[in-house]
């Protein structure tokens, strides 16, 4: 992803780059070597930006404070843009179906699966 | 869940049909103990009302829909000549419609210790305004039944068969909400019940008839993800602006904590970009995401703004565009996407719908003034929410000031009572007011320049009852 569509999809959630979202996406980066080199970044992005919502939010832990929680539902609401654009329907599913899978856990008090093992499963839909 | 028809047949042109006691009949014949009775007319051209059975303000009743619409006062629905597809026996009726449009069409009865709550003098009406004829009120029952009665009733079958042809997005809202896991789906369950005027998901409908291509049970798929999809933006709402109820109910972070609300609103989040992405119309996607983007950052804004509060004009039109009329905009785009109207439509439609997103936003702002409106006065300004007419009170010479320093200092009762007092004093609930109908006039242009296939009245009937709640 060249650094001018990077920094636009980073548009006000610059300060998370260097929290943790570098760091998912490099890792998620690693991991969609299977798909088109286009839409590579963008997925990798669209994960990163998923695990790092579900961390702020504190899913499944203690609430955020309402501005953590709304930094991360502009992060979820980013990354679903982003899927739009690049991402196939499958993945789109797979990504929604991993999140109501985390979300329905933490409602439900008990433990989910860890949200990269989701996310990289997600990423292989089909 | 209780479904069924009420059938009657009515005798006169216009008669007010006291049907009281066949309600009560049918919680009592339902062994409804508590809960909720729902009413709907199945007509155009027949109304509900409660009020008092007394015949001659009957008569006052029916005077009054003779002045508002006389009988042959040249309606234009009238015209066959100028519409297509008349019915043989299509009868002479535009004031049958017009005065239906004074009426409601549906009405929710509470019920408590298995019978009707109504006042001394209250009786429920169907008001025929086209008769005689044969006609069928929906009736549907909520709450707690006791199981005995509701056995001997033998009532289950009728309840199928009107459960079958309810409104597909109801149903479909149900049917989805059945399928998810209790502990997301009561909480949500609970907010969508409790009411809510699905305007977004009725405009996804309309705008889905536009184009060439309708599909209904895709239409009521996409409607049903983006009302699920605005509660769950509620939801994360009433958390971060520590509301306590919504709708008359409590809100889901003060019922069950702040990681239950959390986790809710993330569940339908998803949940209604998957339904979305299951459509396969990567326009309709794509038009959706860009409207939950611009929300969320707008939720951002809104915050960032409250330690300026009460903000300014500017500040208020770019957070409520986003924040409000962002889904307005893309209801109306993402409906006609799916029909494949053209981009010239969906487009127009894309600006009525932000244009009556922004309106409506500011219609809520003053019903926040409105002691009549059954909602809480003065809870923006508790609140510290972002609200046109305390924008322009606080830019007031006179009011202005005072406003300014109470709203610098902590926010008891009493402070909160002197701002609304200053703000309604003022000039500024009329300049909000103009400011919305002018919006709405401007939402109602975008219609004109393009081809609705008879769908335009509509939508410029409800673009003016955006604002005709704070008439």
């Amino acid at each position: 992803m060249s650094v001018q569509l990077l920094d636009r999809e980073l548009d006000r959630l610059e300060s998370l780059w260097e929290d943790g979202l570098s760091e998912a996406y490099r890792s998620y980066l690693d991991a969609v070597g299977a798909q088109a080199p286009a839409t590579r970044p963008r997925l990798a992005l669209a994960a990163a930006l998923v695990e790092v919502a579900i961390r702020l939010q504190g899913l499944g832990g203690r609430a955020a404070s309402p501005p953590t929680l709304l930094m991360g539902d502009l992060c979820l609401a980013r990354s679903s843009r982003i899927l739009a654009g690049a991402a196939t329907q499958a993945v789109q599913i797979a990504f929604a179906l991993a999140i109501e899978e985390m979300s329905a856990a933490a409602a439900s008090g008990v433990a989910a699966p860890a949200t990269r093992d989701l996310l990289l499963r997600a990423l292989e839909a089909t | 869940m209780v479904g069924q028809r009420l059938r009657f047949d009515t005798k006169h042109a216009t008669e007010f049909v006291d049907i009281t006691d066949l309600l009560r009949q049918e919680v009592r014949r339902a062994g409804m103990r508590m809960g909720r009775l729902h009413l709907q007319s199945l007509h155009t051209t027949l109304g509900l009302a409660v009020n008092e059975n007394e015949p001659l303000l009957l008569r006052d009743f029916g005077n009054m829909l003779e002045r508002f619409a006389p009988v042959g006062a040249g309606y234009e629905h009238d015209d066959f000549a100028r519409r297509i597809n008349v019915a043989l026996d299509e009868p002479v009726n535009g004031h049958a419609h017009v005065r239906q449009l004074l009426l409601a069409g549906f009405a929710t009865l509470l019920v408590e210790e298995g019978d009707l709550v109504l006042g001394r003098w209250q009786s429920v009406f169907a008001v025929e305004l086209d008769g005689p004829r044969h006609r069928e009120l929906a009736l549907q029952l909520d709450g707690d039944f006791s199981p005995l009665p509701r056995a001997s009733a033998g009532g289950s079958g009728r309840g199928r068969s009107a459960a079958l042809s309810s409104d597909l997005v109801e149903l479909e809202l149900s049917r989805q909400l059945l399928v998810d896991p209790e502990p997301v789906s009561t909480p949500m369950r609970r907010l969508v019940e409790a009411g809510g005027k699905r305007l977004r998901p009725k405009l996804v409908q309309l705008t889905a008839a536009i184009g060439p291509r309708n599909e209904p049970l895709r239409t009521a798929a996409l409607a049903t993800a983006v009302e699920l999809l605005h509660n769950a933006t509620l939801i994360h709402d009433d958390y971060v602006d520590e509301s306590t109820h919504r709708r008359g109910r409590p809100t889901v972070a003060a019922a069950e904590g702040p990681e239950r609300a959390i986790a809710v609103g993330d569940y339908y989040f998803a949940k209604a970009t998957r339904l979305i992405a299951e459509i396969g119309n990567p326009e309709v996607t794509s038009t959706i995401a860009e409207a939950l983007e611009a929300i969320c950052a707008s939720q951002i804004d809104d915050v960032a703004l409250r330690g300026a509060f009460p903000g300014d004009h500017e500040s208020y039109l770019r957070v409520v565009r986003g924040k409000t009329a962002a889904l307005f905009a893309a209801a109306c785009a993402s409906g006609a996407q799916l029909s494949d109207a053209s981009p010239e439509i969906v487009e127009a439609l894309r600006r009525y719908g932000d244009l009556l997103g922004v309106a409506f936003q500011m219609a809520d702002d003053m019903v926040d003034f409105s002691p009549s409106s059954g909602k809480p006065v003065a809870l923006d300004i508790r609140q510290r929410v972002l609200s046109l007419p305390l924008i322009y009170a606080a830019e007031d010479r006179t009011v202005g000031p005072e406003i300014r320093r109470l709203l610098a200092g902590s926010l008891g009762d009493a402070e909160v009572g002197r701002v609304a007092d200053l703000v309604t004093s003022s000039d500024a609930l009329q300049r909000v007011r103009a400011e919305a109908q002018a919006l709405v006039d401007a939402a109602v242009h975008e219609l004109e320049t393009i081809e609705l296939d008879g769908l335009r009245p509509t939508l410029i009937s409800l673009a003016h009852s955006a604002v005709d709640r704070i008439s």
